[in-house]
C-alpha cells in the first residue's frame, strides 16, 4: 500500500514536470503545431489525479486527516490550484497560465516532502476549530495562487503590448489582459472570505497561545498585511476603478506575502514544531 | 522531367495579368486540348490572382524546350499581347519552381497560406480532366508535400502581415473574444474600413462617428454599424472598448483630456485606440495611462515589418527543405530514365516465359490440376523477379550515379536491347510508361496478372 502511495507520488512528479515543459515549450512555439497544447493540460489533469491518489494513500496510511498535516496540507493547496485552473481554464481561455500552475504544484508536491509529517495539536486549541482553520486556508491558498499567476502573467503581456514588441508567432499565446484582470479579480473574491475565517481563527489562536515567539509574530503580522493587501485591491476596485496593472501589483504582493506565512509555517513544521 | 510556363506578379504587372483569366469551366477543356499536341502528354494549371502557370510534362523522347514552346503557344492564343511576360522553366529548374510555389517561396507575400490549396485545387481539377499522367501523379504529391514540411518546420506562416489584420490580433490580446464589446470608428480611410470589417466579424459592434452624419450613416451601413453625429464623440469614446481614428484633421482629435475623464467613467476599465491617421488623430500621452493602450500608423507598421522579417529569416530554412526536397525528386527522375530498359526486359522475359509455359499447360503439363497450374504460374514469376533484381537495381544506379567510372545507363540500354532485340516492343514499352504509378512499379504487377491469366486460360 505505501509503495501505491510512492508510485502514484514518483508519477504524478513526472507527469506534472513533463506538463510544465509542454506547457513552456507551447509558449515558445513556432510552428503551427498545436500537438503540445493538447497534450499539457491532460497530462497536468493526469499529475493532478496522481497528485490526489498519492494525498490521500498517504494520509490514510499515516491516519493523518490531510488537512491536519502541514505537509498534506501543503500538497493539497497545490492540488486545488490544480484543478481550478483545469476546470477555469476554457472558460477564461487562461491556456498559457499552465506554464505557471504546473510548476508551482511540482515545487509544491515535492517540496512538502521536506515538511515533518505528523503534527501535534497546539494544547488549549479547539481541534475542530484548527480544523477548520487550515482547511479555509488550504482552500484559499490554492485558489490564490491562481490568482497571482494571474496578476504575474498580466504584467508580461501589458508589458508586451506596451513596449509593441509582438514575439511573432508566439506572443499571442499569452491570455487576453481581461481575462487575467477578471481571474485574478473572481479568485480574490472566492478567496478572500476563506483568507478573513483564516485570519479571524488564526487570531482566536494566537490568543489562546501560551508562548509567542518573534516567528509567530512574523506570521501573524504577514497574514494581517496578506488580509490587508488582497482586501484593499478588491475594495479599491469597487470603489476607484483598481483595476489591471496596479490590481495586478496588488494581488502579487499579497500572495507573496501570503507565501511567506507558509514558509515560516514549513520552516516551523520541520524543526519538529507544531503547527 | 515537367516544364513550368507562365507569367506572376514578378514578370507581369495586374493589367497583363487579368488579360490571361481562364474561366474554372472551360479550364478542363484547355487542358484537354494542350495534351492534344504532339509535345505535350500531361497538364495542369495553376492560376491565382498572382500568377498563371502551366505545368507540363512531354511525350517520351520529346525534347523538353519544345514541350516549353507548346505551352507558351498555347497561353499566349488565349491571351494576345501576354507572350513577353511569359517565362519558362525546364527539367530540374521547373521543378523547383514549383515546389518554391506550392511553399509559397514565390508568393507576393511570402508565406501566404491559400497558395498550397490552389495547388491541390488546380491538381484535382487535371485529374478529373484526364490531363495527368505518370510524371505529374508523382511530381505533385512532391510539391505538396515539400510545401507542407515548409509550414510546419518553419515559422514562415508565423505571424500577420497586414496592419488591419495585427490591428485587430492586438485587440485580441486585450480583450479575447469581441463579441460584447464595441468598437468605434472616428472618420473614414480604407484601412479603418477594413480592421472596422475584421472587428465586426469578431462579433464587435461597430459605432461610426464622422464629421458628416450622411458620410458615417454610408460607412456605417458599409460595416455593419450604426452612425452617430461628430457632437457625440466625447460620449462614444466613453462607450468605446476600441477606438479606431482615421480622419484627416492637422490636430488631435481624440486628446488626453477627453480620454482621462472616459478612463474615470469607465472605471478603469481597458480601451484600446488605434490611430490611423498622418497627422495622428490621437494624443500620444494616452498611452502612458493605466489600461489605455494606443497603436499608431508606424507601431502597426513595425510590427507587420516584424512579421515580414520573420518570414524573410524563415525563408532560408524553407529553401533549404525545398531543395532537398527537390534533390530528392531529381534522384527519382534520374532513376526513372531506366524504367523503360527495365520494362523492356521484364516484358520480353515475361512474353517467352508465357508462350512456353502455355504450350505445356496444352501439352505435357494439361493434367495438372487449377491449384498446381496456379502454384507454376507464381513460380515463374518468382524466377523472372529474382532474375531481374540485380539488373534491375544496377540499371537504376547507372541512372543516378552517372560515373565515368561504369557502364553508363545509355551504354546498358543499348547493350540490353541489341542482346534481347528491343525495338519490336517499344510500343509496349511506351504504353506502360503512361500507366499511373501504382501499376507501373517494376512491372511486376502486369506480370503477375498476366501468367496468371494464362495458366487460367489454357485450363478452361
Amino acid at each position: 500500500m505505501e509503495e501505491f502511495a510512492w508510485i502514484a507520488f514518483y508519477l504524478g512528479v513526472i507527469a506534472y514536470s513533463v506538463a510544465a515543459t509542454l506547457f513552456f515549450l507551447d509558449l515558445a512555439r513556432r510552428d503551427g503545431s498545436n500537438v503540445r497544447a493538447q497534450w499539457a493540460p491532460r497530462l497536468l489533469a493526469l499529475g493532478g489525479a496522481l497528485h490526489a491518489v498519492y494525498v490521500i494513500t498517504a494520509s490514510f496510511l499515516s491516519h493523518i486527516c490531510p488537512i491536519d498535516s502541514l505537509r498534506f496540507a501543503l500538497s493539497f493547496s497545490a492540488l486545488i490550484a490544480v484543478g481550478a485552473y483545469l476546470v477555469l481554464r476554457e472558460r477564461l481561455r487562461l491556456f498559457a497560465l499552465g506554464a505557471f500552475i504546473a510548476p508551482i504544484a511540482l515545487t509544491f508536491l515535492v517540496g512538502a516532502q521536506f515538511v515533518e509529517k505528523s503534527s501535534e495539536a497546539v494544547l488549549g486549541v479547539s481541534r475542530t476549530l484548527l480544523m477548520f482553520h487550515i482547511a479555509a486556508n488550504v482552500l484559499g491558498v490554492g485558489l490564490f495562487l491562481i490568482a497571482g499567476a494571474a496578476g504575474s502573467v498580466y504584467l508580461v503581456q501589458e508589458h508586451r503590448l506596451r513596449t509593441k514588441k509582438r514575439v511573432v508567432g508566439g506572443g499571442s499565446r499569452l491570455p487576453p489582459l481581461d481575462s487575467l484582470d477578471l481571474t485574478a479579480h473572481r479568485l480574490l473574491l472566492a478567496g478572500f472570505p476563506l483568507l478573513t475565517f483564516g485570519v479571524v481563527t488564526g487570531a482566536v489562536f494566537t490568543h489562546q497561545l501560551t508562548s509567542f515567539g518573534s516567528a509567530d509574530f512574523m506570521r501573524s503580522f504577514l497574514g494581517y498585511a496578506t488580509w490587508l493587501m488582497l482586501g484593499a485591491v478588491l475594495v479599491l476596485r469597487k470603489t476607484a476603478g483598481f483595476r489591471g496593472r496596479k490590481a495586478a501589483y496588488g494581488t502579487i504582493a499579497g500572495v507573496l506575502c501570503m507565501l511567506i506565512v507558509m514558509l515560516i509555517y514549513a520552516a516551523r513544521a520541520s524543526n519538529g514544531g507544531s503547527l | 522531367m515537367i516544364v513550368v510556363v507562365g507569367l506572376s506578379h514578378r514578370t507581369a504587372p495586374i493589367a497583363v495579368r487579368e488579360k490571361l483569366v481562364l474561366n474554372a469551366d472551360g479550364l478542363p477543356d484547355f487542358l484537354r486540348a494542350l495534351v492534344q499536341r504532339p509535345e505535350v502528354s500531361e497538364a495542369l494549371l495553376v492560376s491565382t490572382c498572382n500568377r498563371v502557370e502551366l505545368v507540363a510534362a512531354g511525350r517520351p523522347g520529346q525534347d523538353l524546350a519544345h514541350v516549353a514552346q507548346a505551352c507558351i503557344d498555347a497561353l499566349a492564343a488565349s491571351a494576345p499581347g501576354i507572350a513577353p511576360h511569359l517565362y519558362a522553366h525546364v527539367g530540374g529548374a521547373a521543378v523547383r519552381h514549383l515546389f518554391r510555389v506550392a511553399a509559397s517561396l514565390d508568393s507576393m507575400v511570402l508565406g501566404e497560406p491559400q497558395i498550397l490549396g490552389q495547388v491541390k485545387d488546380a491538381y484535382e481539377v487535371a485529374r478529373k480532366a484526364g490531363t495527368v499522367g505518370s510524371v505529374l501523379h508523382r511530381t505533385l504529391p512532391r510539391a505538396i508535400r515539400a510545401a507542407k514540411r515548409v509550414r510546419t518546420e518553419t515559422a514562415i506562416g508565423g505571424g500577420q502581415v497586414s496592419v488591419p489584420s495585427i490591428a485587430v490580433d492586438l485587440t485580441r490580446d486585450i480583450f479575447g473574444d469581441l463579441s460584447g464589446h464595441s468598437a468605434l470608428l472616428v472618420g473614414s480611410g480604407e484601412m479603418a474600413e477594413a480592421v472596422a470589417r475584421l472587428l465586426k466579424v469578431g462579433g464587435a459592434k461597430i459605432v461610426v462617428v464622422g464629421r458628416t452624419l450622411s458620410r458615417a450613416e454610408e460607412l456605417a451601413s458599409a460595416v455593419g454599424g450604426t452612425a452617430r453625429p461628430w457632437e457625440e464623440l466625447r460620449q462614444c469614446v466613453v462607450e468605446a472598448d476600441v477606438v479606431v481614428s482615421s480622419t484627416s484633421a492637422p490636430h488631435y482629435v481624440i486628446d488626453f483630456d477627453m480620454v482621462s475623464a472616459a478612463r474615470k467613467s469607465r472605471r478603469g476599465r481597458s480601451q484600446f485606440f488605434i490611430d490611423l491617421a498622418v497627422p495622428r488623430d490621437i494624443d500620444p500621452r494616452i498611452d502612458k495611462l493605466d489600461g489605455e493602450f494606443l497603436y499608431n500608423i508606424d507601431d502597426l507598421s513595425k510590427v507587420v515589418s516584424e512579421s515580414l522579417s520573420t518570414r524573410s529569416r524563415e525563408a532560408t530554412s524553407a529553401e533549404a527543405i525545398v531543395g532537398r526536397e527537390a534533390e530528392g525528386y531529381d534522384r527519382w527522375a534520374d532513376a526513372e530514365q531506366a524504367t523503360p530498359t527495365i520494362v523492356a526486359l521484364r516484358t520480353r522475359l515475361t512474353a517467352s516465359l508465357e508462350e512456353e509455359l502455355g504450350r505445356s499447360l496444352r501439352g505435357k503439363l494439361k493434367h495438372l490440376p487449377p491449384d498446381d497450374r496456379a502454384a507454376l504460374a507464381k513460380m515463374l514469376e518468382s524466377a523472372v523477379n529474382r532474375l531481374l533484381h540485380q539488373p534491375t537495381i544496377r540499371l537504376r544506379q547507372a541512372a543516378i550515379e552517372r560515373s565515368s567510372d561504369t557502364l553508363s545507363l545509355e551504354q546498358l540500354s543499348a547493350a540490353i536491347s541489341e542482346l534481347f532485340s528491343f525495338d519490336a516492343d517499344a510500343e509496349s514499352v511506351s504504353a506502360v510508361e503512361n500507366e499511373p504509378p501504382e501499376a507501373d512499379a517494376e512491372g511486376n504487377l502486369g506480370l503477375s496478372l498476366s501468367l496468371r491469366a494464362r495458366a487460367a486460360s489454357s485450363r478452361s
